[in-house]
């Protein structure tokens, strides 16, 4: 009886170090372990200073992902989950660098949390570099998603007028009926006539900064 | 049977409110480049044409410009589909237009030994070069094919031309389907400036004014039978984005035509019940042109953001198993191969303006996979492993795009092979590329190119389709998508699949 209460309160203890104990609440679709997890590893990624100043949780990594994560597929999300979860929690079997390594990724100080991320980098074992990459690329869409990040490096995109072509006459928006297809005949313009576009043209509204 | 031509028309998934079923001459599933072409070919000589896609048609108001969220809504499995065995994402498109909408429009003929090979090694008596180059002029008219115009080429693109000029290497402008092009660098996310003639503003729109039916938004699950003749296909309305299934269809047609994509088109005869299969052949000899990039940077900015997705390429390699070309993609996309973490991975990213990306399409015909249908569902599960001598030409491509990289000025290079220095200074550092054994998985690749898993064949009982992509086992079903190939193009896929397409097409016309 003693030793199935010490294995309960073990297993409870353990749960509790996986489970509980997150300071700030989730995100929409993101669980509080989750958004913790992309906030540390957003921060690790792209810590505040440097070329880009932007961090990434300045740079919105983590809602971003909030919205990515809501809208894959089923089985995807699963997957991304699970990464999620693998990335928090393999420090506590395979620690972090001491003092304290054995802690939730997310509660590691950031210069253990590099270090964490550069053992998943630079492993031999293949599944565990897929990791590091599946999980950077999706920190890195985050990043790029950001208008001030891509503003600083100059690659926001152009704004582009679209022709109103045969195709428009036919197609509503997405999920829309037929009836609310936006043009007719009297609004076909010339197709584009190749002007290549200013590299000192106008920024797609999206993207323009707010002195723009 | 042909009757006169009915008024064409598109339904989205908003127009669905019941079970329905209607008939016609002729129905294609699926309308990628392939798919558009037959449909357009048999409308225009006045078939009944039913073409049936599951995605939903876009307008430039619905492209998402930051490259994850415009995979999430027009490729299958959110753009993260990856093969097992030798890891390696592989995109297919779910939309009006399938591949088109998100590809970069190079249209090349293959040289003539790839048909040579395909002709000898696949029992082929009519399809050399010269037999489908009446088919390729039709489609190059009809879409414009065109070399890029040098002053949308933009640096990245030109200074791929001085590396090649330099190291005595042919180069060459890549010709596309595009028709007025601004040199805005996105067609991964959708033309805005409507240049890129994707299937769904050019072939489409053709087809329906000449009566056919595309009905968007609906998923073909079964292909009806009886003996050997196919009777129709059948299938489920789906929403875009969530994929939720709704109500049942059924289309009774006196010829099937099968135009899925070289993946889905296996699953689907699978799921009727290994349909056209005596041969065993459906799904395996899964092909990929595996592609290999490296990143050179530049002293001077390249402004990246400006030109054709793709503009210039050498053929030079292509006896050799390669083909170079440049690249862009989604800023998001191509940081994705920057190495280091942290301050330094900044640091990277920050140089991003100052790069230019080139790749190569590796032709892997020793590595084969398969196709493998999962129960009760549509996507299926991808195997692939690469030969050991394919990787040999991985090897020699890396390090020709290390050549050409330094001869353009280069200052470095970001070869992205596990293994090997982050960061080489000189062509002397980047031996390391091509020296001593390297392993696939050394290797971040990608295959957009997929072809063979419905191989064509002169033996029935050693491939799917004859020559015209009808099905051994069958009077009446065709295949016209990229997995008829017998074998890989060496070049981009697209231009080949539609020329083949279009004989498929004028076949039918005339036994029809
Ligand atoms: C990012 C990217 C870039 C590329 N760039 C180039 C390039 O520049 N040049 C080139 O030559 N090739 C390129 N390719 C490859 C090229 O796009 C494909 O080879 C080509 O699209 C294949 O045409 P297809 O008609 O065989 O199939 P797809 O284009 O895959 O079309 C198949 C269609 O069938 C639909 N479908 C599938 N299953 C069903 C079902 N059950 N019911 C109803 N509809 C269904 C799909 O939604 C899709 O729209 C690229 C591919 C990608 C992904
Ligand atoms: S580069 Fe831009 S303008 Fe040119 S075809 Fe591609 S998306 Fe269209």
């Amino acid at each position: 009886m003693g030793l199935w209460l010490a294995l309960a309160a073990l297993l409870a203890l353990g749960l509790r170090r996986v489970f509980v104990g997150y300071p700030g609440p989730g995100l929409a679709c993101l669980a509080p372990r989750e958004a913790a997890l992309v906030a540390a590893a957003s921060e690790a990624m792209f810590p505040t200073g440097g070329e880009i100043p932007e961090s990434g949780p300045d740079a919105g990594v983590p809602a971003f992902l909030d919205r990515y994560v809501a809208t894959v597929p089923p089985q995807v999300r699963l997957l991304m989950r699970l990464l999620f979860f693998l990335v928090e929690h393999a420090t506590l079997v395979f620690p972090g660098p001491a003092p304290r390594g054995w802690r939730r990724f997310s509660a590691l100080e950031h210069g253990q949390r590099i270090a964490v991320l550069d053992g998943w980098r630079t492993s031999r074992l293949f599944p565990r570099r897929l990791v590091f990459t599946s999980l950077r690329a999706m920190l890195t869409m985050g990043y790029f998603a950001d208008p001030a990040v891509l503003r600083r490096i100059g690659l926001a995109p152009f704004a582009v007028d679209s022709p109103v072509c045969e195709a428009d006459l036919l197609y509503p928006p997405i999920g829309r009926p037929r009836s609310e297809i936006r043009y007719g005949p009297a609004d076909l313009t010339p197709p584009s006539d190749g002007t290549p576009l200013r590299l000192d043209g106008p920024l797609h509204p999206d993207y323009r900064g707010g002195a723009q | 049977m042909s009757a006169p031509a009915s008024q064409g028309e598109v339904r989205v998934f908003a127009d669905y409110e019941r079970d329905f079923r209607e008939s016609c001459d002729v129905v294609v599933v699926g309308s990628g480049p392939t798919g558009s072409v037959v449909a357009h070919e048999l409308a225009e000589a006045g078939r009944r044409v039913v073409l049936l896609e599951e995605g939903p048609p876009f307008t430039p108001g619905e492209f998402e410009l930051e490259g994850t969220l415009s995979m999430t809504r027009t490729m299958r499995e959110a753009g993260l589909r990856a093969t097992r065995g030798f890891v390696m994402p592989t995109m297919q498109a779910i939309a009006l237009g399938g591949g088109s909408l998100v590809n970069s429009a190079i249209c090349v003929r293959p040289p003539e030994f790839v048909f040579e090979r395909w002709c000898s090694g696949f029992d082929l008596e009519r399809t050399t070069r010269k037999d489908l180059e009446p088919h390729f002029d039709a489609v190059g008219e009809f879409l414009g094919i065109a070399p890029t115009p040098e002053d949308v080429q933009g640096p990245r693109n030109l200074l791929f031309a001085s590396g090649c000029d330099a190291l005595g290497y042919s180069s060459e402008p890549i010709a596309r389907n595009v028709r007025g092009c601004r040199g805005s660098g996105e067609c991964f996310t959708g033309c805005r400036s409507r240049a890129k003639q994707s299937m769904d503003i050019s072939y489409v729109p053709a087809a329906i004014r000449h009566g056919a039916r595309v009905l968007t938004s609906v998923q073909v699950q079964r292909i009806r039978s009886d003996g050997r003749r196919a009777a129709g296909v059948e299938g489920q309305v789906v929403e875009p984005f969530s994929g939720k299934r709704s109500h049942r269809f059924r289309i009774d047609a006196d010829v099937v035509v099968l135009a899925a994509g070289c993946v889905a088109t296996p699953v689907l005869l699978h799921h009727s019940g290994e349909l056209a299969n005596r041969s065993g052949q459906a799904g395996r000899n899964l092909q990929f042109h595996p592609g290999v990039a490296v990143m050179g940077i530049f002293p001077e900015p390249t402004h990246p953001q400006f030109g054709a997705t793709q503009g210039y390429q050498s053929l030079e390699f292509l006896p050799d198993g390669f083909k170079l070309e440049t690249l862009w993609a989604p800023p998001g996309v191509m940081a994705v191969r920057l190495p280091g973490l942290g301050l330094e991975y900044k640091r990277h990213l920050a140089r991003i303006s100052h790069c230019a990306v080139w790749d190569a399409i590796v032709s892997c015909n020793r590595s084969l996979g398969r196709v493998v249908p999962r129960r009760g569902r549509l996507d299926p599960v991808l195997h692939y492993d690469v030969h050991p001598e394919d990787v040999k030409i991985f090897q020699h491509a890396a390090w020709v795009l290390a050549e050409i990289l330094f001869a353009a000025g280069a200052k470095r290079i970001l070869p992205g092979i596990h293994g090997v220095p982050d960061v080489l200074h000189s062509l002397e550092e980047a031996e390391v590329v091509r020296r001593g054994e390297m392993r696939a998985s050394q290797f971040v690749s990608a295959g957009n190119h997929v072809f063979s898993t419905t191989r064509m064949h002169g033996d029935p009982a050693r491939g799917v389709v004859d020559e015209l992509g009808r099905c051994h086992d069958f009077d009446n079903l065709y295949i016209a998508d990229t997995g008829i190939f017998p074998q890989c193009t060496s070049v981009n896929p697209m231009y080949t699949g539609m020329a083949l397409a279009h004989r498929t097409a004028q076949a039918l016309v005339e036994r029809t």
